[in-house]
């Protein structure tokens, strides 16, 4: 006999006596009654085959592939967050067979398989990081404040210590822009300080260069007349024939001194 | 022309005294001789015999009539016995030299030369001093050039908080912020209603603050302009009796902009009993409950 033969011998005879399987039967028969439990299982299949997928995505070289699971998961999560307040709804309708406290008990699970969906982890979270180690602005860590407020589960105890520790870097870098400012303000109530006694003293000099305009414009002309005329009189002073006249005199006066010492 | 200034006085002053034989005085040489005179006087360093000679030399030039050089001789004069520490006649000469630039139409220089009097004396007779830089800044505004009259003022003020006469020197503030007005000068304007605040404030003299605060503040551009804030927020801090809050605002660079006799007073702010001020309120509230109830 082959191994199929007895694999196919086996479920066979499985199948004849699932009937005797207790387990099994009170599953299908409370399953098959009550659309709350039959949900439940659905919600949490879904759930743990996205939780798979997270997993993968630890694993995954590639990074178009990251983003594309990722997508996936929020996608999936989302539609089941959907989910959830039908099956609270559901969990709230009375079903015979079941007893009070198990009726509660429903409702606890229900807000668990919500948390359960929210903290799949999909990517949102490890895409700040890198940001944030790298840069200094003070964008990416308001962001990663919100992430921060949001939840305190193991899975980001790592992130809350580098938030911490970013928060403070920004602090301090505010800190000191600030004393910088302040400093710079300053500097700048000088200035403006100067410009405007500045602006008042070339105010003040504006009548005054005014007056030395005009009195250098009437000296000038003064001075052009007086030169004009001063030109009239040499030149009636050097005439030609009072030059003339002074070289004979001078002659005279050569020729007597020559004959006095001859 | 013999340069012995001994010898050229005298010449001169033979020139000049009317005696049968001479019946007009020669001015002209008079004063040429005069001037030679003190000129050698002064290199020499005879500073009572050159500060004469101008003198002398002055009035020479004042009958020639042309007060132009005689201001001017009055002012090597009185420069003189600044050297010799006459301080009245450092004064007197330089009122009389501030006559004759006026009588020459030139307000300008004879404010220059009454303020020249005032430093010099303002050590030795400071009310003096304020007398004449009040004359020179009276002379300027006259003429219509106040701008000139800002530097006086100034000094003016100065000399009043030495005398710690501080009303004065208030009141000194606020004409210049006048002065400033009518030029437009702004910021030395708002400067001028600031220090005057904060001189009343180093007085002591709060409610004088306050009312000075509120005059100027008839002025809008005041109001918003940085020395108006400032001067309301000390004199808030001041009613609120907030010491450190006045002792911020002091070192804060809209005060480090004034005057330095200024920024003296600024720096000791705040003087006397600031909490009192608080106190004196609150009793006034209570007498006013009492009365209503």
């Amino acid at each position: 006999m082959s191994v199929i033969d007895l694999i196919t011998r086996v479920d066979s005879i499985c199948r004849k006596f699932d009937k005797y399987d207790v387990d099994k039967q009170a599953e299908l028969n409370v399953s098959g009654d009550d659309a709350f439990a039959r949900l439940y299982a659905v919600v949490e299949a879904e759930l743990d085959s996205t939780i798979e997928k997270a997993e993968s995505v630890a694993s995954a070289k590639n990074r178009a592939a990251v983003v594309a699971i990722n997508a996936e998961i929020r996608r999936t999560k989302a539609r089941l967050l959907d989910e959830i307040p039908k099956l609270q709804r559901l969990a709230m309708k009375k079903v015979r067979g079941l007893s009070r406290e198990e009726l509660e008990a429903r409702s606890d699970l229900v807000s668990a398989l919500k948390d359960r969906i929210a903290s799949v982890p999909d990517g949102t979270t490890t895409a700040a990081q890198p940001s944030s180690n790298g840069g200094a602005s003070a964008s990416t860590g308001i962001k990663f404040n919100s992430n921060y407020d949001g939840s305190f589960d193991s899975d980001y105890f790592q992130n809350t210590e580098e938030t911490d520790r970013f928060r403070q870097e920004y602090e301090m870098r505010k800190m000191k822009q600030d004393e910088g400012l302040d400093v710079i303000a300053e500097g700048l109530d000088t200035l403006k300080d100067m410009a405007h006694d500045m602006n008042e003293e070339l105010e003040r000099q504006v009548p005054l260069v005014d007056e030395i305009d005009e009195k250098v414009d009437k000296a000038s002309s003064d001075l052009r007349s007086t030169n004009v005329r001063l030109k009239d009189t040499v030149n009636q002073l050097r005439s030609s024939r009072n030059f003339c006249i002074d070289i004979i005199l001078l002659c005279l006066v050569l020729g007597i001194a020559a004959y006095l010492y001859k | 022309m013999s340069s012995d200034p001994d010898k050229l006085v005298a010449k001169a002053d033979k020139l000049t005294k009317l005696t049968l034989t001479r019946w007009s005085a020669d001015w002209r040489n008079a004063t040429l001789n005069y001037e030679q005179a003190a000129n050698a006087y002064r290199v020499a360093k005879k500073y009572e015999k050159a500060k004469d000679a101008f003198e002398k030399a002055s009035k020479g030039q004042e009958m020639l009539t042309s007060p132009w050089d005689a201001a001017k001789h009055m002012e090597s004069a009185a420069a003189l016995a600044k050297e010799l520490g006459n301080w009245n006649d450092v004064a007197d000469l330089y009122r009389r030299a501030s006559e004759l630039y006026v009588e020459c139409g030139r307000a300008q220089p004879a404010s220059d030369a009454l303020g020249k009097a005032a430093r010099a004396v303002e050590d030795h007779l400071p009310d003096v001093a304020v007398q004449l830089y009040t004359d020179a800044c009276s002379l300027l505004e006259e003429d219509d050039k106040d701008q000139m009259a800002f530097d006086l003022y100034r000094a003016l003020t100065a000399v009043h908080i030495k005398l710690e006469k501080y009303t004065d020197a208030a009141a000194a503030l606020l004409r210049l912020g006048l002065a400033a007005d009518k030029c437009n000068a702004s910021n030395s304007q708002f400067k001028a209603y600031l220090s005057a605040i904060v001189v009343y404030l180093y007085a002591n003299d709060v409610k004088a603050a306050e009312k000075c605060y509120n005059d100027c503040s008839q002025i809008p551009a005041f109001l918003g302009s940085d020395q108006g804030r400032c001067g309301s927020r000390l004199i808030s801090a001041y009613s609120e009796g907030n010491v450190e809050e006045i002792k911020r605002l002091a070192q804060s660079s809209t005060i480090t902009h004034l005057d330095h006799a200024i920024i003296k007073l600024g720096r000791k702010l705040p003087t006397g009993e600031v909490t009192a001020v608080k106190a004196g309120t609150e009793e006034g509230e209570g007498l006013d409950e009492d009365d209503l109830t």
